[in-house]
């Protein structure tokens, strides 16, 4: 870790660093305070599959909108702020000086926080809109498009008045996270919410922006992260470095394609399930690449930051094959509307864009403050739980997907028959759920911990150099 | 990419294509689809929603119950949908077009309810309610839909059967009613053109084997 202390000099951090402190903590904050309240919510929701009982009087947690709170606390809460918080900080370190108008970031912070939480109370009360990705009520809508634009936007600066000429793959993957998000998060607003599309083309554009949304904005903003994290920490440059523009390219022109897969058999062209199986295949070209580019994070040894980049990237590269499988309408009328996608959507959100994430907060935290981490227990402890809690989670959902896929294609059997049935594999998701809470709980208590510790001590030589790039040998 | 012009133009056409080709090309293909005048039976399908079930399609929007209930029946070949009674024919994109919020649904942890109004077991609107107030399959109880009052007078016609103190009755909220109303509405049976399933046609006629 970056715990030891180092006779060598100080400049791992720079000024870029220090000068965006608050502005980044702030993120970092909101970020981990709504990955706690998700899973606490994440955690109800799961109980109530098995269980349905539990606060099924009060309409304000009734499944339905317990469902919506978590995923949009997860996406909107955590994976928003976090996401911005490394993305920032990566372009603004590659660019080389430090970020600019770091006042509207944490204005922007602050509103779009505002937003969520007035958001997360309309979608209890009943104004929730039931669309996937998108439950938020109409009238905090503009308002984070506008709070989203002052905080991307130093970002975007950060990169097109870089030092250097050339520009590498984090910056890439940043930028575009950075620059698309606003324009599909408009056009989904507009065609879903404010003058809603007519009949099934309301589908076809949520289908649409929940992949972009995921290959557009959150996975790019993942592989910011683990483009800068893993050639840094492993000293080796990136394998086979030149399939990565066609990779990344390769992503944000297909990906968005692959939205109709979930659509496969339904009341839509059917046109645009077919393209999207064609679209889930090519993509695997961008998954292999990935894991061709980054693979000296599976090299094993390293610190605990790689190990959380290897499991991020074995998840999402995984997750890219499954998508792909289960695209094809033989599977999909198994899999569909079941369990399974449930594991898939987990297997990206919480094992690759988590595990990703984490990896980059547990680097940049100490770096921004100057502080060490003040316990290296704390954070294999939150790796063990990470681990042990995703795992648990998608492949007990995966379980519980298999048999209810099963169970369905009887006509025979009935849905309290299909309940029983699923219902030990749910147990285990939700002890899963669980596991991760408090793995969430100890990264949450840790940060705390060092912001508070932050006026204490010096920070020289707190941090040794990063390892010189090297090629590797085969 | 070290031409940053280029590089904002790319994003942008990556973007943009994607969004063209599925939502506009969508949009060209269904945009101008029309509900189906049947000049035999003089009307037009799919029929407009009451007010009241329309006020449901809220209810149902609000509460989020798309997370468990899909609204979206596959082709008879395509999974088991029509075996469970669900209806007779896959839905097509014409049974949508008079629904302000369209909820397909993603996940059928309780059955399908696309043409629910129309199952050979129907369920009528006492029993409907009833459910709703018990837990029923699975589905948990939506006790917060419904009313514990004082009788004053007469007991009211609405009043569930269900166990109340002496002197007291259990009647739904209008939302209840709506959703209840709107879930009646649901219905897919009218054979549109292009919902005729395709193969039987052909090999009774004999023309294409």
């Amino acid at each position: 870790m970056t715990t030891a202390p180092h006779a060598a000099d100080n400049a791992e951090v720079t000024e870029v660093d220090t000068s965006a402190r608050c502005a980044l903590l702030l993120l970092l904050a909101f970020a981990v305070l709504w990955l706690v309240v998700s899973g606490v919510l994440a955690l109800v929701n799961l109980v109530q599959l098995h269980t349905p009982a539990l606060l099924a009087d009060c309409s304000l947690l009734t499944y339905g909108r317990t469902h919506a709170l978590q995923e949009t606390a997860f996406i909107y809460g955590w994976a928003a702020n976090a996401g911005l918080a490394v993305a920032l900080w990566i372009l603004a370190r590659l660019g080389g000086s430090p970020l600019r108008s770091l006042n509207w970031v944490m204005a922007g912070t602050v509103f779009w926080n505002l937003a969520i939480a007035l958001g997360l109370v309309g979608i209890a009360t009943g104004d929730g809109t039931s669309n996937a990705w998108l439950h938020l009520p109409r009238y905090v809508l503009p308002m984070m498009l506008v709070a989203y634009g002052t905080i991307a936007v130093p970002g975007v600066l950060a990169w097109s008045g870089r030092r250097h000429e050339t520009a590498f793959a984090a910056q890439w993957y940043g930028v575009a996270a950075l620059f698309l998000f606003p324009w599909i998060f408009s056009l989904a607003q507009v065609m879903l919410v404010f003058v809603p599309e007519r009949g099934v083309l309301q589908a076809l554009v949520a289908g649409w922006f929940v992949q972009g949304a995921w290959t557009l904005w959150l996975a790019p903003l993942a592989l910011t992260a683990a483009y800068y994290l893993v050639p840094k920490l492993s000293g080796r440059t990136i394998t086979s470095y030149e399939f990565a523009a066609l990779s990344f390219w390769t992503l944000l022109f297909v990906g968005a394609w692959t939205g109709g897969r979930h659509l496969i058999g339904g009341p839509v062209p059917a046109w645009i399930p077919t393209i999207a199986v064609v679209s889930c295949a090519l993509l695997l070209f961008h998954y292999i690449v990935v894991a061709l580019n980054l693979r000296a994070a599976f090299s094993g040894g390293g610190s605990t930051v790689m190990k959380f980049m290897a499991l991020g990237l074995g998840a999402y590269v995984l997750g890219g094959f499954i998508d792909a499988a289960t695209a094809l309408r033989s599977v999909a009328a198994f899999s569909q509307f079941t369990y399974f996608s449930t594991a898939q959507t987990q297997l990206a959100l919480t094992g690759a864009f988590s595990m990703l994430l984490y990896g980059a907060i547990y680097f940049l935290a100490p770096r921004i403050t100057g502080q060490p981490w003040p316990s290296v227990v704390l954070i294999r402890a939150h790796y063990a739980a990470a681990l042990t809690g995703t795992v648990g989670l998608v492949i007990a959902l995966a379980g519980a997907g298999w048999i209810q896929g099963h169970d369905l294609r009887d006509p025979l059997v009935s849905f309290a028959a299909i309940a029983a049935h699923v219902r030990p594999w749910l147990l285990i998701a939700t002890a899963a759920q669980a596991i991760l809470l408090f793995g969430n709980l100890l990264l949450a208590a840790h940060l705390v911990r060092l912001i508070a510790a932050k006026s204490a001590a010096p920070a020289a030589g707190l941090f040794r150099p990063a390892p010189a790039m090297e090629a590797p040998a085969s | 990419m070290r031409n940053g012009f280029t590089f904002f133009v790319g994003l942008f056409l990556a973007l943009g294509l994607a969004w063209a080709g599925i939502v506009l090309g969508s949009h060209l293909q269904l945009g101008h689809l029309a509900p189906y005048f049947d000049e035999s039976e003089g009307k037009a399908f799919p029929e407009r929603m009451p007010g009241i079930a329309a006020r449901g399609q809220l209810v149902y929007q609000d509460l989020g119950c798309a997370s468990c209930h899909t609204q979206q029946v596959r082709r008879p070949d395509f999974g088991s949908d029509k075996a469970r009674g669900w209806g007779d024919r896959q839905s097509v994109a014409r049974d949508y077009v008079s629904q302000v919020q369209v909820q397909l649904g993603e996940s059928r942890i309780g059955p399908d309810l696309a043409n629910f109004g129309a199952r050979p077991q129907a369920v009528d609107a006492d029993r409907l309610t009833q459910y709703l107030y018990d837990q029923h399959g699975g589905m948990p109880a939506y006790r917060f839909l419904f009313e514990t009052r004082k009788v004053t007078g007469e007991r009211s016609a609405k009043a569930l059967r269900a166990a109340a103190p002496a002197g007291w009755e259990i009647v739904p909220t209008p939302r209840a009613e709506a959703l209840v109303a709107y879930l009646q509405s649901l219905t897919n049976v009218y054979e549109y053109p292009e919902a005729r399933p395709v193969v039987p046609a052909a090999t009774k006629e004999g023309e294409h084997k």
